[in-house]
């Protein structure tokens, strides 16, 4: 009991007395642990959080009848499988052919909340469509029709029958322009208004041609809920958007093998650092260790004693480390991707146990080697 | 004097001032190993994002405004194309070196046995191409549709001898519907011609692909009698994220004022490749693809700005050690220094030798870490991205003013030390 007391005494004695001396080497250890646990939580949350830039992409999934008819009810029911963190955004579609100035123009029925979450990178000049009797139109149909943000329009629908005759239904309603859409893509090519609208226009409802689904989850996980979908579902049928996911798949394997490397190029050097540190430290303590010896300590408490400290300045190092590292983990997310990121629990631990581990491995090799000096040569100071 | 004494400190303590070198090594080639990696990940990345497909697309003129809303109702083409033979321009331009894939398509339909009609795409598969400017270029939808999955046979090899025109790739679901598999021929009849079709690959596009066959360019062209006729070329370029200026840019170019000009025309905006292209290209309209250049634009810009935090940490690491280590070095050696003192040496000569020592060991290690970094940023080019990552001109100076900054700021605090350091207190031992 007496013995454990001194030794404790004997430690911390060492560590307040040389205060300067170990506030440097543990600052050195502190690095090294806040450097291992920012990487590694960067590392585990950047598939999450560039899976959410990637969503920038649009759509990953889409839903299509797979016979017949599909609803908006169906199309729900079948989203409500994909959990709610998950799903960034639902935009069903309906399309049908309608006229402006008796020219024929594809109109497409859908919900504007959807779209700005599944379609980020829809530019709009003027403002969305938020209710009924307002539209937006692709830049290609404002271009040939003269059109800008806040005009007038008249929709007509005039439906064809089978035999090529025109049908007696010749609904016409007027709209607002809120706004023209820019995509560069196919969009730029149809108008966009409610599925209230569209419906009220066409006189009929319910059906949806294909909805659009941005799922923020691995591939694997993506394709589960397709084939459960699919499987699940009698009208939906899902399919993924392969040139999204196959894209998205490849570019997130490379950027987390980047930071992986670049993690473990940065902490074996830090290691190395802090071992060199250590190994400064316990060098320049020759002379006690000779003093000791010649009073007739031990080598084994001699390495006990030294090891103990080492160990202690990792304690320290590392839980100081953790915390830094949590907050510079932190930092990065809250500026790269302005969102917090997710405290591993797990991950003090680790770094705890890997910053003693260090410290330790590398203060033992120089105190071995301090322990062979015979104590006369030393304290003479040769 | 002063020479001998730092040769004699650098042969007889070489042992210490290996280690203080050796750390400065690890400091160096972590520093210059992520700055690398940093300066380069923006190419990588870019080029790794060009999987998503092209990121500018080039119509005709007239096309683009009426053409693919006639389209709507079944109607054909409106007679405006692009001409095939001016597609070597495009490697022309200003930027042509960021132009990294392009591929012409040309649309044409064709009816087969039964009578049913087909969409027929031509396009270039692996195409070879000489360059006016005397280079070559292998472009085409292998490339520029890395995401098709082959289901069956092989991709069409343009390049090889014979009877490649007469090749063609089919969709999966069309391939379904007609019952055909890698090896049967399919007989199709286009507006001018009639061919014969030896299917070579299936693929899986999981979108509107699914249901076309595609063919080479020319071969196609012959089908629709439309020779030298491009519909759409799809570009894929690395392009710099778009900014207000560019915007405005792309509105309308005359709004801006020369030096707004000529920054928008020497920066690699996906908007200001657009403009080159419209202007070697006759009649067209060049846009970017905002789904693929805005999205790339928002990952690079977050994958450079994480390097960056990353390199910012690792740097401030390193510091820190080198400055711990030169510290501790100098502090030990009070003894030494002390009896300098008594035998009457100055405070700026001891000072001035300590800081001569670090220096040279500094320059050493700095300079051997620094080769060793560029390794380290080579082999994570190598894994990562599977080429070499590009030594950066300004990598040098950083590391090397980082390198003598840091390891001067870190012999400061022993400096100061030895400054105040009476030397009968130190010779006798306390």
């Amino acid at each position: 009991m007496k013995k454990r007391r001194m030794f404790i005494r004997m430690i911390t004695a060492s560590l307040m007395r040389r205060r300067s001396r170990m506030v440097v080497a543990l600052l050195s250890v502190a690095i090294g642990a806040t450097i291992l646990s920012g990487l590694v939580s960067i590392y585990y949350d950047v598939p999450r959080q560039m899976g959410a830039e990637f969503r920038n992409y649009g759509a990953n999934m889409i839903f299509t009848a797979s016979d017949g008819e599909m609803s908006l009810s169906d199309v729900e029911a079948a989203a409500s499988k994909i959990s709610d963190e998950q799903l960034v955004g639902l935009a069903p579609f309906r399309y049908e052919n309608v006229r402006i100035n008796d020219i024929p123009v594809v109109a497409s029925g859908t919900v504007p909340e959807g779209v700005k979450a599944t379609s980020p990178y829809w530019k709009v000049e003027g403002n969305w469509f938020t209710k009924s009797g307002e539209l937006m139109v692709g830049a290609n149909v404002a271009e040939s029709f003269r059109i800008k943000a806040g005009d007038m329009i008249e929709v007509t629908y005039t439906p064809t029958e089978e035999d090529g005759t025109e049908a007696e239904l010749d609904n016409s309603v007027f709209f607002t322009v809120t706004g023209i859409i820019e995509t560069g893509g196919p969009e730029e090519d149809y108008i966009y208004m409610t599925l209230e609208d569209l419906a009220t226009l066409t006189e009929t409802d319910g059906r949806i041609d294909v909805a659009e689904l941005s799922v923020s989850a691995t591939s694997d996980e993506l394709a589960d809920y397709v084939s459960g979908i699919s499987a699940g579902s009698a009208a939906v049928s899902a399919s993924l958007v392969k040139r999204v996911t196959a894209s998205e798949a490849t570019v997130l394997t490379k950027l987390q093998a980047l930071v992986l490397l670049v993690t473990i190029v940065v902490l074996a050097l830090t290691m190395i650092c802090v071992a060199t540190t250590m190994t400064a430290v316990v060098a320049e303590r020759r002379k006690e260790i000779g003093l000791r010896k010649a009073i007739g300590a031990s080598d084994k408490s001699i390495i006990e004693e030294f090891m103990g400290e080492g160990m202690l300045l990792g304690l320290f190092g590392g839980i100081l480390g953790s915390v830094l590292g949590y907050l510079f983990a932190q930092q990065v997310s809250l500026n790269v991707f302005s969102s917090s990121i997710v405290f591993r629990p797990l991950l003090v631990p680790i770094t705890v146990i890997a910053s003693i581990a260090v410290t330790g491995i590398s203060s033992l090799m120089p105190i071995r080697s301090a322990t062979e000096v015979d104590p006369a040569l030393v304290l003479k100071g040769e | 004097m002063f020479l001998r004494m730092i040769k004699g400190i650098l042969t007889r303590q070489w042992k210490k001032m290996l280690m203080i070198a050796f750390t400065i090594a690890l400091g160096a080639s972590l520093a210059s190993a992520m700055l690398s990696v940093m300066l380069d990940v923006g190419d990588k990345v870019n080029q790794e994002l060009k999987t998503y497909g092209a990121n500018i697309t080039v119509v005709p003129k007239e096309n683009s405004v009426l053409n693919e809303l006639y389209e709507v109702e079944g109607s054909g083409g409106t007679g405006a194309y692009l001409k095939e033979d001016e597609l070597g321009k495009i490697k022309t331009i200003f930027w042509a070196f960021n132009i990294v894939d392009f591929t012409p398509f040309l649309d044409t339909s064709a009816t087969l046995d039964d009578g049913s009609e087909v969409q027929i795409v031509g396009s270039w598969f692996d195409h070879h191409m000489e360059l006016p400017t005397g280079e070559s270029l292998d472009a085409g939808i292998v490339s520029l549709r890395s995401w098709w999955e082959l289901k069956e046979g092989s991709w069409l090899d343009e390049q090889r001898d014979g009877d490649s025109a007469d090749c063609a790739m089919i969709g999966v679901k069309l391939a379904e519907k007609l019952g055909v598999s890698a090896g049967s021929t399919l007989h199709v009849k286009g507006a001018a011609a009639e061919k014969d079709l030896k299917i070579v690959g299936i693929y899986d596009a999981g979108g509107s692909e699914d249901e076309q066959i595609y063919i080479p360019l020319n071969t196609a062209q012959a089908l629709a009698d439309l020779d030298g006729c491009v519909d759409k070329i799809e570009v894929s370029a690395l392009t710099t994220p778009e900014n207000e200026l560019s915007e405005r840019a792309a509105k309308d170019p005359s709004s801006l004022t020369v030096a707004q000009m000529e920054t928008w025309t020497c920066t690699a905006y996906a908007s200001s490749i657009c403009y080159q292209i419209q202007e070697v290209i006759t009649d067209s309209v060049a846009s970017p693809v905002r789904q693929v250049a805005d999205s790339e634009g928002a990952i690079l810009e977050k994958t450079q700005l994480l390097m960056i935090l990353i390199t910012v940490l690792s740097l401030i690491g390193a510091a820190l050690g080198i400055c711990n280590l030169v510290t501790a070095s100098v502090m030990e050696r009070s003894q030494e220094i002390g009896l300098m003192k008594a035998i009457g040496a100055q405070n700026v000569s001891v000072t001035l030798m300590l800081l001569t020592e670090i220096f040279i060991t500094s320059l050493v290690g700095g300079t051997v870490g620094f080769f060793a970094g560029f390794g380290f940023a080579q082999i994570i080019g190598r894994t990562v991205f599977c080429s070499a990552v590009s030594l950066k001109p300004m990598v040098v100076p950083i590391v090397a003013v980082l390198v003598v900054a840091v390891t001067m700021i870190g012999s400061i605090p022993a400096v100061r030390m030895l400054t105040r350091l009476r030397p009968t207190e130190v010779l006798h031992g306390r």
